[in-house]
């Protein structure tokens, strides 16, 4: 309930939604423009860089689990001392060469290999969700905008139903209700379900006004049908909105996803993931704070780098349009 | 203006009625049989039976629904007979697994996530306005840049990350602070402030941060508007100028996701009280999400969903009175 | 049986965390927290995790509502304090004595004492102890302890005393004579009337939801407000005459039980012990805390409880392959105890079990059918047997378990150790609130689940050994008998010990069976987990114990302080 993406709610408002005033059409930028600009931005450069290593270690996670030594889900008795509740042996939560990232207490499982692992999970479900939402935000949002009247009202509707709704609530009452079979499909389905009205609710605004243009106009005069309209003439016209809100939207599912999973309703154990090593590290971290450190700070620059890097492209957005 | 508050008012409703209906089908569905939970360990079906007809749940859906919601009006009774239960109104339903009326669980708790919310309001409106202040003042210098560095971070912290970490060096380490307990103000002032800091800072900071970004890009942009210039231009002292023109236009959006956030919060913050075990509604809802318990759920859903569509008409009112350039007639 | 309550999340929890009493046998001696005695006054606090299930004594029955319920109800009999010589055994509460039954131990019979009174002042009698008792009946109240209408005579149709009156296997004669009819005889009905559901309520009241916010005691202890899911504070109950209680000591003035706290909060705020924290006591200690309790200060601060609880893996013989025998026998070979011994908490948490009575239960033989080198599993053995029945492939099994994290962290440590014998083990992840329901139900439950199983009282296994094993007692719902063994042999057993009046031979019979059974192994035993408790500086008179911790015979050693 704290942390659905208020950002996106927050554009919404700053976009002069609830003001009353259609938002100004934002024909696209220059796509060369923009990535010139964001490669002279060094902080957004090591952001997507960051974002890049999680990427590249989440696809080869099963070969540096080879190189490493320990897979995800392998015991070590070796590497804890069972006569301190399971503590991990050593400096640093048992880091050494053995143990990159040192282990769990406990079992002794290899944190290297579950931060690894772990990375599928985030980038896989954030980024199905990330999808999904913009499919959905996007065609109920242009539907809405471009038809209007009484379509209009039943979406728009439903967007205030589900923005009223206390989704976090809701979520962990659904998913812990539910079976445990597939997990990681509910918690993508879940997540959009709730997530697609804030970015509809924006492409609404600049469909309706776009819809008033001249261009749009010319098109309808030509006999074309309100489908090509929306797709040919208007869609393009929101690539660099749907762009900007997407890549904001990505950090608050990244969030979403671990704090489901800190809070016991993400993915199944013994699946890696980071909310849920966050979560266990809970009672350990006064002796072992390497434990909740790690997943902690993977978590919290993954999130900031998404966060970053949706705020420079925003900027970039904005000044390729002042420049158009 | 009676006209647009009847349509909001009944906007509101609709909403509500959804939500109550949507909820109640998915539990509805999803929960377990109360009579089971009931029943207890030596249970018989019989058994079952005669507790599901005694507090109709062998009813047809749409009647349980009609028991629901007249209940939450005029109260009703669980059972028959010598174990009846009485529920006044408004009877948000009974839960089962603790025996106690839904209404007095979230009654006995709601000072708490009160007292957070409230704190946290203020603290992040207050840092989050002044901060966005001196980033549009300072605009493109070093500390519009620092403070927007910290709310990047403030932004992508999560929440229960922090709350540990501060846990674990201001409590655990250094001792200044006492794990968080839900002291009452009246027994210890200074008590309740050092128990409600963290939590307060934990929930305020990540709305600081949007609040910061906000006002700042709000100030600029009025600041840049045509009637301020001309203001200026008039002659009026800048700190007229600021206030009547740039500052009270730039606050405006601030409002609304002001009302928003805090009605949001009312319901419980469910995360940041689970982690630091204070006994406020959202960690009623994270508890009895635990045990399944089904009506408590509900009714705490229900609670956050009309705290939220009442924020939000809140708003809309006050909006009308802040905004010189909004009339609620040309409102779309 | 306090594993299994439908309300089990918030139950167990609560047992895990209030723990208890008594070191069975007294694993320590000196009994306080600062090793002083403790004196009259003061407040002892509690800080715990969850609510207690319910005030009424005829809904609740776990380990940790139980200990509460002695500070403020009394029953005819009740277990012996918790420093006793052998605080397993029953001894007379409200009762002059234990009960004398009649030749065909079909009737017992009861004395009251003198000068009982309830809270409110009014006496205690025949008639309100049968009162009390005959609540267990009612379908919606009477959802505690089982044992009253498994034993004493009802008619099928007697729904408690507000829908049928007076109940008629009670009789009170006169004011202090109390008879009981039974169904069956019943060697150990002291025992069933030491249960926290057979305590004396004035006639007619506690109907509804009388008794869920409010009670009426008659203990040394009663309520002075209660927050659900908040506070519980106890004042002394003024009517209570110490004259006629030889168990409870009641020292301190007041209790306030603390609940919501998360468990790591809960040990920090009592190694830190700041305030009214040196007044306070708690259940086990974390796993995580251990490593932070080596110092002198603390350690001397520290007790321990050995186990009264099992925890054991069931293998449902109604499902190939556990149908055979050889499988389930090279799973027992098989299981690494140790590493399940490491992911319960380690050595100081959990010793390695290999019979299904814990060593601190009155009856249990030691033994190891199945031995291993330092607990680790013998995979040699496994696989041997695996091949005889032409599985030395392996097979998979899916294992029902509870989404928590100690049970969780079980599961992977044998899904790790059977891999060994290629045996894959696929976790089924049961909600909290659902699983013993789930588990409980044959229809529902799959090839294997973890759980574990506490006796109903400590003094015999005749709780022990014949819930788990009875094949009679294989029922649609609430099931207990998990590996569904029904074992013509073994039920014929259970009859005849059962029948036994010399209850010490009996317990040498079931330490013995408890052999024959695990000669089937219907099931696997893990782990016993211990309890390491760690009371404020200023408890005394503190004995904790994993079964039910006696908290009436606790008290402060300064009142002045906190």
């Amino acid at each position: 309930m704290t942390f659905t993406s208020t950002d996106l709610e927050v554009e919404g408002a700053a976009g002069g939604e609830t003001v009353g005033e259609p938002a100004p059409a934002s024909p696209p930028a220059q796509g060369r423009h923009l990535v010139h600009a964001f490669l002279r931005d060094r902080v957004a450069v090591a952001c997507g860089v960051y974002i890049l290593l999680v990427v590249l270690m989440a696809l080869a996670a099963p070969l540096l689990v080879k190189i490493s030594g320990y897979g995800p889900l392998e015991f070590d008795q070796s590497a804890v001392d069972p006569n301190l509740g399971g503590l991990p042996i050593g400096w640093g939560g048992g880091m050494g060469a053995e143990h990159w990232f040192g282990v769990e207490p406990g079992n002794g499982r290899d944190i290297f290999a579950r931060i690894v692992y772990g990375a599928r999970v985030s980038m896989t479900i954030a980024l199905a969700a990330t999808v999904l939402t913009s499919v959905l935000g996007v065609v109920f949002g242009l539907i809405a905008g471009y038809f209007g009247g009484r379509v209009d009202m039943v979406v728009s509707r439903v967007m205030e139903f589900l923005m009223a709704f206390p989704a976090l609530i809701f979520m962990i009452a659904v998913l812990s209700a539910l079976p445990a079979d597939n997990r990681q499909f509910l918690l993508v389905v879940v997540i959009s379900f709730f997530g697609w009205p804030y970015l509809a609710r924006i492409v609404r605004g600049q469909t309706m006004s776009l819809k008033e243009r001249e261009f749009v106009e010319s098109a309808r005069a030509s006999g074309a049908s309100s489908l090509q309209i929306i797709f040919k003439e208007i869609l393009p016209n929101l690539a660099s909105t749907i762009i900007v809100m997407t890549t904001l939207a990505v950090p608050g599912y990244v969030g979403t996803e671990a704090g489901l999973s800190f809070l016991g309703v993400g993915v199944v154990p013994p699946t890696p993931s980071w909310g849920q090593m966050i979560a266990s590290s809970v009672p350990w971290y006064a002796v072992d704070p390497a434990y909740f450190l790690i997943p902690g700070a993977f978590l919290f620059m993954l999130v900031l780098s998404f966060t970053v890097l949706g705020d420079r492209v925003k900027k970039i957005a904005e000044s390729g349009e002042g420049r158009a | 203006m009676s006209r647009f508050l009847l349509n909001r008012l009944l906007g509101m409703v609709v909403v509500l009625f959804g939500v109550c209906l949507f909820t109640f089908v998915i539990f509805f569905v999803l929960s377990p049989d109360p009579a089971v939970q009931i029943c207890g360990k030596n249970c018989t079906p019989e058994a079952i039976d005669q507790i599901r007809e005694n507090l109709g749940l062998d009813q047809p859906f749409w009647t349980q629904f009609w028991t629901f919601i007249s209940g939450l009006f005029v109260g009703r009774t669980y059972g028959t007979g010598p174990n009846a239960i009485d529920c006044a109104a408004p009877c948000l339903g009974y839960s089962f697994q603790t025996s106690q009326p839904v209404t007095d669980m979230i009654m006995q708790r709601l000072p708490v996530s009160a007292t957070i919310a409230i704190g946290a309001a203020l603290l992040w409106l207050l840092s989050g306005v002044a901060g966005g202040l001196i980033s549009a003042v300072r605009e493109g210098r070093f500390a519009d840049r620092f403070i927007a560095g910290l709310t990047l971070t403030g932004m992508s912290i999560p929440n229960y990350v922090l709350a540990l970490s501060l846990q674990f060096v201001l409590v655990v380490t250094l001792g200044w602070l006492p794990f968080p307990q839900a002291v009452s103000f009246g027994n210890d002032p200074l008590q309740w402030f050092l128990n409600f800091l963290m939590p307060w800072i934990v929930l305020a900071i990540g709305a600081a941060a949007v609040y910061t970004r906000l006002t700042r890009a709000n100030v600029i942009e009025s600041l840049q508007e045509n009637y301020v210039r001309t203001a200026r231009a008039k002659g009026l002292s800048p700190g007229l100028v600021w206030r009547r023109h740039a500052l009270r236009p730039a606050l405006t959006p601030i409002v609304t996701i002001f009302g928003m956030d805090f009605a949001n919060l009312l319901g419980g913050a469910l995360i940041t009280e689970t982690v630091f075990g204070l006994n406020g509604v959202g960690k009623l809802a994270a508890d009895s999400i635990t045990k399944n318990d089904q009506p408590v759920i509900m009714a705490v859903t229900l609670l956050a969903a009309f705290l939220v569509v009442v924020g939000a008409m809140v708003v809309d009112l006050l909006y009308t009175a802040i905004d010189p350039r909004v009339r609620v007639g040309s409102a779309k | 049986m306090n594993k299994r309550s439908t309300r089990a999340p918030a139950a167990i929890m609560a047992a895990a965390l209030l723990l208890t009493g008594c070191s069975g046998g007294g694993a320590d001696d000196s009994g306080g927290g600062g090793g002083g005695d403790p004196v009259e006054g003061g407040t002892v606090h509690m800080l715990q995790n969850a609510d207690f299930s319910y005030l009424d004594p005829a809904r609740g029955f776990d380990g940790g509502v139980n200990a509460f319920y002695r500070l403020i109800y009394r029953g005819l009999t009740t277990q012996a304090a918790g420093d006793a010589e052998d605080p397993n055994a029953i001894v007379p509460d409200l009762a002059e004595s234990l009960g004398t039954a009649s030749e065909d131990g079909l009737t017992w019979t009861y004395t009251l004492k003198d000068g009982l009174k309830f809270d409110n002042g009014d006496p205690i009698t025949s008639a309100e102890v049968e009162f009390g008792i005959s609540r267990a009946w009612d379908p919606e109240i009477g959802i505690g302890s089982p044992w009253l209408k498994k034993t004493i005579a009802a008619p099928e149709d007697y729904l408690g005393p507000y829908r049928s009156g007076d109940h008629p296997g009670i009789d009170a004669p006169d004011e202090h004579t109390i008879v009981f009819h039974l169904i069956e005889p019943f060697p150990e009905f002291d025992n069933v009337l030491a249960q926290p559901n057979a305590v004396p309520f004035p006639v007619g009241s506690g109907a509804g939801d009388e008794f869920i916010n409010d009670i009426i005691a008659s203990g040394p202890y009663t309520l002075e407000s209660y927050t659900p899911g908040s506070l519980i504070e106890l004042v002394r109950n003024e009517h209570w005459d110490p004259e006629t209680d030889d168990v409870r000591r009641a020292y301190p003035d007041a209790w306030e039980f603390e609940i919501g706290l998360e468990g790591a909060t809960i040990d920090e705020r009592l190694m830190a012990g700041q305030g009214s924290d040196v007044n306070a006591i708690s259940g086990v200690i974390q796993a995580a805390t251990l490593a932070r309790v080596q110092t002198p200060e603390l350690q001397e601060r520290l007790k321990t409880s050995p186990a009264y609880c099992t925890t054991y893996m069931s293998m449902n013989m109604t499902k190939a392959p556990f149908d055979q025998l050889e499988v389930r026998q090279a799973i027992n070979w098989a299981i690494d105890r140790k590493s399940v011994q490491t992911a319960s908490g380690g050595t100081q948490l959990a010793d390695p079990a290999t019979t299904i009575i814990p060593e601190a239960v009155t009856g249990h033989q030691d033994f190891d059918l199945y031995p291993s080198e330092d607990y680790g599993g013998d995979t040699d053995k496994a696989l041997e047997l695996l091949a005889q029945v032409g599985l030395e492939d392996g097979f998979s099994f899916v294992l029902d378990i509870r989404s928590q994290p100690k049970m969780q962290a079980q599961a992977e440590a044998i899904q790790q150790a059977l891999k060994e014998i290629n045996v894959e083990v696929e976790l089924n992840v049961i909600d909290t609130s659902t699983y013993y329901e789930t588990i409980g139900t044959p229809s529902q439950q799959h090839d294997a689940a973890i759980t574990g199983w506490c006796p109903d009282w400590a003094s015999s296994a005749s709780t022990m050994v014949p819930p788990l094993v009875d094949g009679r007692n294989i029922t649609d719902k609430g099931n207990t008998n998990l590996a569904q063994i029904d074992d013509e042999t073994i039920n014929a057993r259970i009859d005849e010990i059962s029948a036994m009046t010399d209850l010490e031979a009996a317990n040498a019979e079931w330490g013995e069976l408890d052999e024959e059974v695990m000669a089937l192994a219907p099931i696997a035993p893990l782990v016993w987990e211990k309890g390491i408790f760690l009371p404020g500086e200023n408890i005394a008179g503190y004995h904790p114990s994993t079964s039910m911790t006696d908290l009436t015979i606790i008290g402060l050693e300064d009142p002045s302080l906190g």
